[in-house]
This record gives structure tokens, sequence and C-alpha cells, in this order.
């Protein structure tokens, strides 16, 4: 088990990520250990947010706390499984050499950053828990909270992603050419004569778009997140509401968050 | 020792963040903060007097204050960790921490250096809301002071690599965010002579948030 959260806490450092092993345009992280660790980690966060719930009745809502234990690696594998496929199609689609496999390994490390992240704020989240009787006020700790890991995950992501562009880029250039510097998604001005002039502009192009696209993609990442966290509702378990599984469905995400707003002001 | 100890940590010596003995200076730091917090929170919570029931507010508020900063301390460690190693911090991280854990110290022992003033404040004022604006006042100056030592502190850590400073301002967000909850929840530290002592007050477990955004909603909506 300390295998699989080493194998996390070198994606965490940025080793298992770092330029010289992405050469070859494949990432070589673990699949499974980290899965593993992302699991636990879910469970882990999945207790304190039902902690709430099961504070605030006195122990009878156990059931809402095996809930959320459950899904809320479901709420993360779920996001997973649905962006994965336009994930792989965009990077094909880009030209870098991502395999399936790559792909996969490189969404499972941006979701243990993720995760890592949430799971060390879970302490606070169960502090908050004990101390607070008011249900629109955890709902939107808890929406801070994800958004803060989802946020650090994400750029993590994108991060990862300018640096296998900027890898594509070095391999598929002709050799007398300076190797990049690991910090600038921007090429070195110098071989900028000759014929390799344009072939390094239509690279730049690329670049650029590649880029772009990853960007709004992780936009959608973050999006279908948040909805299917609306999808798994009940993840916090309201103290006055019968323990369901599922709720109807209803609404969405964001009007959601704003309703908690405006009743945590309007009590 | 001890006051070379807490000496060193008000000059900014290098002491604390030098390497070796990380885990003994932690401790030391540690021990810092529990003593001197623990002579602080004995003089707030002798506003009602120190004899008979009284004399237990004043050992619960000696207790509550170094539970304040080293909860909100412990609380707040896990999220600042996992965001170090993210940004690639590591390597620093237990430079940084005790960096931290001296400021806390330095603030604690700043607060033990007013208790002076708050005897003379509660001998000659007898107003439970004058005694808790004086102590508010108290925190708030020995927090500007300890900012002042912590900068010193980092930097150091600054100057080596310039992410500290962002993940510094997250670390402040943060402790802020959970500290302001944490006292909440640790009401009484002065103790109301009205009211009696007890180490909680049950019927005001309650959210600092959710109260003050109560607060705003009921000022601006009148």
């Amino acid at each position: 088990m300390l295998k699989w959260f080493r194998q996390l806490d070198s994606i965490l450092r940025g080793d298992a990520t770092r330029m010289s092993l992405l050469s070859d345009g494949q990432i070589q992280t673990p699949v499974a250990g980290l899965s593993v660790a992302v699991l636990l980690l879910g469970v882990l966060y999945g207790l304190c947010m039902g902690s709430f719930t099961m504070i605030r009745t006195g122990g009878e809502a156990y059931m809402q706390l095996i809930a959320s234990a459950v899904k809320l690696p479901m709420l993360f594998f779920l996001t997973l499984a649905v962006t994965f496929p336009s994930l792989y199609v965009f990077n094909a689609l880009l030209g870098t050499r991502l395999s399936v496999l790559s792909a996969m390994r490189l969404l499972i490390a941006a979701l243990g950053v993720m995760l890592a992240v949430l799971a060390s704020l879970g302490p606070i989240v169960v502090f908050f828990a004990l101390s607070t009787k008011s249900y629109p006020f955890m709902i939107l700790l808890n929406v801070a909270t994800s958004t803060i890991a989802g946020a650090l995950g994400l750029g993590f992501l994108l991060r990862t992603l300018d640096r296998l562009v900027v890898v594509q880029e070095s391999l598929e250039s002709p050799p007398p050419r300076p190797p990049p510097l690991p910090e600038s998604g921007k090429q070195a001005n110098a071989a900028t004569t000759g014929p390799t002039a344009a072939l390094d502009r239509a690279g730049q192009i690329t670049t650029r778009r590649a880029k772009s696209v990853f960007r709004v993609w992780t936009t959608v990442f973050a999006l279908v997140g948040a909805q299917m966290s609306w999808v798994l509702r009940p993840l916090i378990g309201c103290p006055t509401l019968p323990f369901e599984w599922f709720r109807e469905r209803e609404s969405n995400f964001f009007l959601a968050v704003l309703q908690s707003l405006v009743s945590l002001f309007s009590w | 020792m001890m006051l070379l100890y807490a000496d060193n940590v008000l000059r900014a010596r290098p002491w604390a963040v030098q390497e070796g003995h990380a885990a003994r200076k932690l401790a030391q730091l540690g021990l810092l903060v529990a003593a001197f917090g623990i002579t602080y929170g004995a003089v707030m919570g002798s506003f009602g007097g120190v004899f008979g029931e009284r004399f237990w507010q004043v050992v619960y508020s000696a207790v509550k204050v170094p539970l304040l900063l080293l909860g909100t301390f412990a609380l707040s460690l896990p999220s600042f960790f996992v965001v170090n190693t993210l940004f690639g911090l590591r390597s620093d991280f237990s430079h940084s921490l005790r960096a931290l854990l001296a400021t806390q110290a330095g603030l604690t022992i700043i607060l033990a250096s007013f208790a002076p003033f708050t005897v003379v404040w509660y001998a000659s004022c007898s107003d439970y809301q004058g005694a808790i604006l004086f102590n508010t006042l108290m925190f708030g100056c020995a927090s500007v002071a300890a900012q002042w030592l912590l900068r010193r502190f980092y930097e150091p850590l600054i100057r080596r690599n310039r992410r500290h400073r962002m993940l510094l301002r997250a670390w402040l967000v943060i402790y802020a965010f959970v500290g302001i909850q944490m006292a909440w929840v640790l009401r009484p530290f002065i103790g109301n002579p009205d009211a009696p002592t007890q180490f909680f007050r049950q019927d005001a477990w309650g959210n600092a948030y959710v109260s003050l955004a109560h607060i705003l909603w009921t000022f601006l909506g009148r």
C-alpha cells in the first residue's frame, strides 16, 4: 500500500512527468497502483463529506456516510470515463503521439493530484462539519474545496500536456536545433533561417492550437465533473431529509450552488 | 533556557530554520507556543476573578489559547504539505514548517508580553464588552507584529524560489479561514462574569461565517 502512495508522491513532486521521461511522447506512470491510491483517498474524503449529516443527526444517518464514501470515488472515475474518449480523440486530431494507454495514465495521474489535494482538505471539512449547523454552508465549503482540488489537478494536466507538445515538436523538427528549454512553450528563435523556417512556423501554429484545445477540454472536464456531482447527489446529505441513494432528476449543479448562496444569506 | 529560545525567535535568529535536528526544533517551538499561550490565556481568563469557581475559567482559557493556535496549525497543515509538493517545493518543506511554527511561537511570545496591559485593563474596567474589545486589539497587534517576524523567517525561502511567496499567501488565507472558526468554536475565552463557568458554550456551537452572513443580511436588509 505504501508503494501506491509513493507512486502518487512521485506524481505530486513532478518526478513522474519530467521532461526526460516524456522524451518518447509517452507517459510511464503506473495505472493500477495509482488507481487504488485515488480510490482510497476518494473514500477518505467521502467519509469527511458524509460526516456532517451523521454528526447532525446523532449517528442515525450512518447510511449517508457509507453512501458518500462510495459515491465520491465514483464521481471522479465516472467523470474520467465520460471525458476520456474526447481527450483521446483531440490528442489524435492534433497529432500528439499520446497512445490510448498514455492518455489514460495521464488522466489517472491528474485524478491523483486532485484527490491528494481534496483529501488533504478533509480535516478542515470535518472540523466545520463538527461545528456548524448550516447545510448550505457545508455545500458551499465542499464546492470550494472541490474547486481548489479540481483547479490544481487540471493545472497539472495542462502543464503535462504542454510539455508533451513541446517534446513532440522537438521530436519532429530536424536535428540541428537547440533542445527546447523545459519552461518555455515557445521555441527559441535561433533556427528561423533556411528551409526549416517554414516548418518551424507550421509547428508553432500547431503547438498553439494544441494548447488552446487542451484548455477548452479542461473546462469541459470541470463542467462534467460539477454536473456529475449533481447527478450523484446527495453527497453530503441534508440532515432534515430521509436518506436516499439518488434523488429525482431536477435542476442542475450551478443553480443549486446559487440557491445555497442565497439561502446562506437569507435565513 | 526557554527564555533563551524565545529570545532567538524574537530576533529571528536562523536557529529555528537552520538545517539539522528538525524534529527537536519543531518540538521546542511547539513547547514555546504552549508555554506562552498558556501564560496569556490564563491572564485572559482572569476577567471574572481567580477564586472559587472562577479559577476554572482561568484554567480553561489557558488551555484554549495554545489549542486554538496549534489546532488551526494542525488542520491547515495537510493541504499546505500537498500543495507545496505539487509546486515542487517539497525539499524546502521542513524549512517552511519551522518558519511557520516559529512565527506562531513569536505570536504567543508577543501576546504574553502584552499580558500586563491586560491585567491593568481588567483592574481598571469592569465592562465585559470592553474586555472583549481589548483582547481583540491585543490579538490584532500581536498578529501584525508576528507578520513582520514571518517575513524575516520566510525571506531566504522566497529568495530561493519565488513560488514560496504565493504559497505563503495561500497558507495565510487557509489559516485565517480555519482560525476564525476555531476561535468561534472555542468561545468563551474571557468568560462573562454573569454566565456560569464552562469550557464550551453548548448553545453557541455554530458557524462564524453563517453568523456573519446573517448579520450582514439583516444589516443590509434594514
